[in-house]
């Protein structure tokens, strides 16, 4: 194919918010009404990178990294301040008609059936709003109803379903118009772990048979680790690593895993001068240490401790996406 | 076509949901509808006293007038979109290809014909009570003056709320005070839905026949009453209509400012 692939162009791209300042209680308040302060937020320090089509990509970054302002820029919400941005060839901003018809954004805390009415009412609208026709209208409906296996709550009110169902349904209303893009904002959040499941399922096969582009940030370990290959890392609205899930390990971890199996029973306080010991269980134990020193380390045990069994492992993904959410990485030079 | 249809058809559902909401709120138009009736009856009580120049027909008339004119004029959805500025709710329309503006034309074009079929019935049953004496209007060029006043008006109070609602994108904790002023006491208020505003002193009445509120509930009634018709008639439908289009191009350039402090919150 010539055309080039990429779907999403971000190039340099800031965004400032001003915000109110308020002081802390009624006195605050008061005060913020009589003189406003406003402060200038600055969201997105100029980021950039591409996607191409058929990707699922996962944003992950502490609260207010700027995850969710970039979802919103994407899908034409905010205006950006700054920069280049273009989406399946459109400037989002434009809204022009092409564009949403092609995109969907879906947030775990939003909803867009109406609340007062069966989820099929809702639908039925989407259907005259993307002009999707009849037949491709049951056609799809029928293959979404089973896929998130809600074919049974069309007609019950909204505001009675669980928010699990109620979800699920977002999802078939959102994907009704079967967009080339859809950007998932936190989509399992506050669900149990089946309708977990459901949901990542669904997306993961929405991704594979549709080559939708999808872009996604979550706040669940195993959306991302079920879900993503590609990820991209953010922190006070600035990148600091986009790659390969796997290799987020190998650039993030500052430490090693070296697990032990001792053949005899022995002073396993030395281990303590070694490294830092993460679990016990004799004649099992485990402990990180510095990457850098991990071979030194292992010699130590080894010439120590009559050793049955000895493996040197990368820090658990969990514990770098754990750290990543913390704000705990810095970026790299 | 058929987008804004099933936008109509949803919002009159939706309407449906909160039957006694709504049967409450028009029972609400109807005891007000008797205050003022029988404040005016008590006044004029006295044979053929005219005070402004309304006698007890006129007036009377003009209170079952004004009734019809407000369910058409008054009725509106379109406060709704100070909130949905406010919760981020704007966000699900700007998604869609969607013109916000007429959606929401649409929803007040719906909420309006609930309202209005209600007032008919709501009309009979009081005029059947109450037995008023009612003037009625058989000149047809009246009749048209008054259909097309009554358009413009409902063209005007739906660009006011508009331009009112978004204020939101600005200000959006302060949304409903805004809104509370201008709608319920200014427009309430001079508008003549409280009583026909040429009771107000000449100068009053006419700096407020060249402001756009003068055209909401006054004018279409008095198209309607005869008392304005002719070249005044068409006067008014000309200055009003001119606020049509100014209102209209400062909604668009409001809007579009709007949009771009818009912060899609609701996270």
């Amino acid at each position: 194919m010539t055309k080039t692939e990429n779907t999403v162009i971000i190039k340099g791209l800031t965004k400032n918010f001003d915000v109110r300042f308020k002081e802390a209680g009624l006195a605050g308040s008061i005060k913020s009404l009589i003189k406003p302060k406003n402060i200038v937020k600055r969201a997105l320090k100029g980021i950039s990178f591409t996607v191409s089509r058929g990707e699922l990509i996962g944003f992950i970054g502490p609260n207010g990294a700027g995850k969710t302002t970039t979802l919103k820029i994407l899908s034409g919400l905010l205006y950006p301040t700054n920069g280049f941005v273009q989406v399946l060839g459109f400037n989002p901003w434009e809204k022009k008609p092409e564009f949403l018809k092609n995109i969907s954004l879906v947030m775990g805390q939003k909803n867009q059936l109406w609340w007062d009415l069966p989820a099929i009412e809702s639908l039925k609208l989407n259907r005259a709003i993307y002009e999707i026709s009849q037949k491709d209208f049951t056609e799809r409906l029928n293959k979404l109803t089973d896929l998130l296996d809600v074919g049974n709550l069309l007609s019950t009110q909204v505001r009675k379903l669980s928010l699990g169902q109620r979800m699920r349904l977002e999802f078939v209303t959102a994907l009704i118009h079967e967009p080339e893009i859809l950007f998932l904002d936190e989509p399992t959040i506050g669900l149990d772990v089946i309708a977990q499941q459901k949901v990542r399922d669904f997306i993961y096969e929405y991704n594979l048979k549709n080559r939708a582009t999808i872009l996604l940030t979550s706040h669940n370990m195993n959306d991302l680790l079920d879900l993503t290959k590609r990820v991209i890392v953010i922190d006070s609205g600035e990148i600091l690593y986009d790659g390969y899930l796997s290799e987020l390990v190998r650039s993030f971890a500052k430490e090693k895993i070296i697990k032990v199996y001792l053949a005899k029973e022995s002073d396993i306080k030395k281990f303590e001068t070694i490294g830092k010991i993460i679990k016990l269980d004799l004649p099992y134990v485990s402990l990180s240490v510095p990457r850098e020193s991990a071979a030194v380390a292992a010699s130590e045990i080894l010439q120590s401790f009559a050793v049955a069994d000895l493996t040197i492992e990368e820090e658990p993904i969990e514990g770098v996406i754990r750290r990543v959410f913390k704000g705990e990485m810095v970026k790299q030079s | 076509m058929s987008k804004y249809s099933q936008v109509f058809k949803i919002s009159l559902q939706d309407e449906f949901v909160y039957r006694l909401n709504f049967v409450l709120w028009r029972l609400r138009n109807v005891f007000s509808i008797f205050l003022v009736f029988f404040l005016w009856d008590s006044i004029f009580s006295v044979q053929d006293r005219v005070i402004f120049g309304y006698d007890r027909v006129k007036i009377l008339t003009y209170i079952f007038a004004l009734m019809f004119v407000k369910a058409i004029v008054f009725a509106s959805k379109t406060m709704d979109v100070t909130g949905e500025i406010a919760r981020g709710d704007l966000s699900n329309s700007l998604l869609k290809p969607l013109d916000y503006f007429k959606y929401w034309l649409t929803r007040d074009v719906a909420s309006k014909t609930l309202n209005l079929s209600f007032a008919l019935v709501e009309t009979t049953l009081l005029f059947l009570i109450l037995k008023p004496p009612f003037f009625l209007q058989n000149n047809l060029i009246s009749i048209l003056l008054f259909i097309v006043s009554l358009l413009i008006a409902v063209a005007l109070y739906f660009l006011i709320l508009f331009i009112v609602s978004s204020s939101a994108f600005w200000v959006p904790e302060m949304g409903w005070a805004i809104h509370f002023i201008i709608t319920i006491v200014i427009l309430e208020f001079l508008s003549g839905s409280l009583f026909p505003l040429d009771v107000l002193p000449k100068p009053i009445f006419s700096i407020l026949s060249f402001t756009p509120f003068y055209y909401l509930i006054f004018f279409p009634i008095e198209v309607y009453l005869g008392k304005i018709s002719g070249g005044e008639a068409v006067r008014g439908i000309l200055i009003s209509f001119v606020w049509v289009v100014i209102l209209y191009l400062l909604m668009r350039s409001i809007w579009q400012k709007g949009l771009k402090v818009y912060q899609a919150y609701g996270r």
